[in-house]
């Protein structure tokens, strides 16, 4: 049982060449005793008989052997196929693989462009405000004061063109800089960035705020320039807004 | 491999070293001279066998060993078959249809 287990671990080569050995040692031994017989007329003790026996039995495993090898030379064939084949398949399975992660990669990039667009939508509709509500505030700037004070402005009169120090406060600069009521005179630019606020070189600082510049900017005949109309006449300058957003909007209607 | 083919079916009929040792003997029966040739002949025979089986490809593991290998390879090539097939065949995205 030991020698038929150890057979079917060798290879077949092995075999192949191991019973051939044994082929050529009984042979040789064969061929020697049957001359040493011949030549010293000796009775055989069929011990070549034993020796022929064993002979016969080397060859005939020798054949079958040599019909295994062939076939596994065919079974080799198909081997060498079917490698082939693998190597061919794997290419092909890395080619997809390389295909897939570029399709990853350009859909990933979808996505977080998607996303970050999304933020931007969700963004813009919880900060909405109505374009109507705009137009009319731009409508109210331009209308008033907005761009310069009227020409008989003295100190102490509240029109004065936009922003006034008070919108400025109540805007988003105002709020990042923390402005106090009282300025921020006396810190050093560092110390005010390191506080939060803007150093005075970079408050908003407008000829209007100083009485002597604001004189000083205003053209001789700036009220006539630009025709300004006196205060109190806001509210017909609302109505007139309304009046031209409606006429706006039906020309642009009549435009399409 | 096709020219090899050939030559191991023409070869594996003759394989038996059983004639040569019986002309041996026959002309020592007949205590020839020509034993010294089929004694060289048999010789050739078998280095030619040795030459022959260190050239024939495939024999290096046993037939069961072989058997289990080709056997992997055959898995190989149909688990290899069956992904690409798999991923080819696969409809990523389910895609609206337009109503």
């Amino acid at each position: 049982r030991e020698t038929m287990s150890t057979a079917a671990e060798k290879s077949t080569k092995e075999r192949l060449l191991s019973v051939l050995d044994d082929l050529e040692v009984l042979s040789r031994e064969l061929i020697e005793m049957l001359a040493l017989s011949r030549s010293q007329k000796l009775p055989q003790a069929g011990e070549d008989t034993q020796i022929l026996e064993l002979l016969v039995q080397r060859d005939r495993e020798f054949q079958e052997l040599m019909d295994v090898a062939q076939q596994q030379g065919k079974v080799h064939q198909e081997m060498q196929l079917l490698e082939k084949e693998v190597e061919k398949r794997d290419s092909d399975i890395q080619q997809l693989q390389k295909q897939l992660k570029e399709a990853e990669h350009i859909l990933a990039t979808a996505v977080y462009q998607a996303k970050e667009k999304l933020k931007s939508i969700d963004k813009a509709r919880k900060g909405s405000i109505s374009s109507e509500e705009i137009i009319k505030y731009a409508h109210r700037i331009s209308a008033s004061n907005a761009v310069c004070a009227p020409l008989n402005w003295v100190p102490g009169d509240p029109r004065r063109p936009y922003p006034t120090d008070l919108e400025m406060r109540s805007g988003m600069l105002g709020h990042m800089a923390n402005l106090p009521t009282n300025g921020v005179n006396g810190h050093l630019p560092g110390d005010a960035l390191a506080a939060g606020r803007l150093p005075e070189v970079l408050t908003p600082h407008y000829p209007f705020q100083s009485m002597d510049v604001s004189v000083g900017m205003l053209p001789p005949h700036h009220g006539n320039d630009f025709g300004l109309e006196p205060p109190g006449h806001n509210k017909e300058n609302e109505d007139d807004v309304e009046a031209m957003s409606t006429d706006s909007s039906s020309s642009s209607s009549d435009s399409d | 491999m096709a020219a090899v083919q050939p030559q191991l079916e023409k070869e594996s009929g003759d394989d038996s070293l059983l004639p040569l040792v019986h002309d041996i003997i026959k002309c020592m029966d007949k205590d020839s001279q020509d034993v010294h040739q089929e004694l060289a002949k048999l010789k050739t025979k078998i280095q030619e066998a040795r030459e022959q089986i260190s050239n024939m490809p495939g024999i290096d593991s046993s037939p069961v060993e072989q058997q289990q290998q080709l056997g992997m390879l055959r898995d190989q090539v149909r688990n290899k078959n069956q992904l690409l097939h798999k991923y080819k065949g696969l409809c990523m995205f389910d895609v609206p249809k337009a109503s």
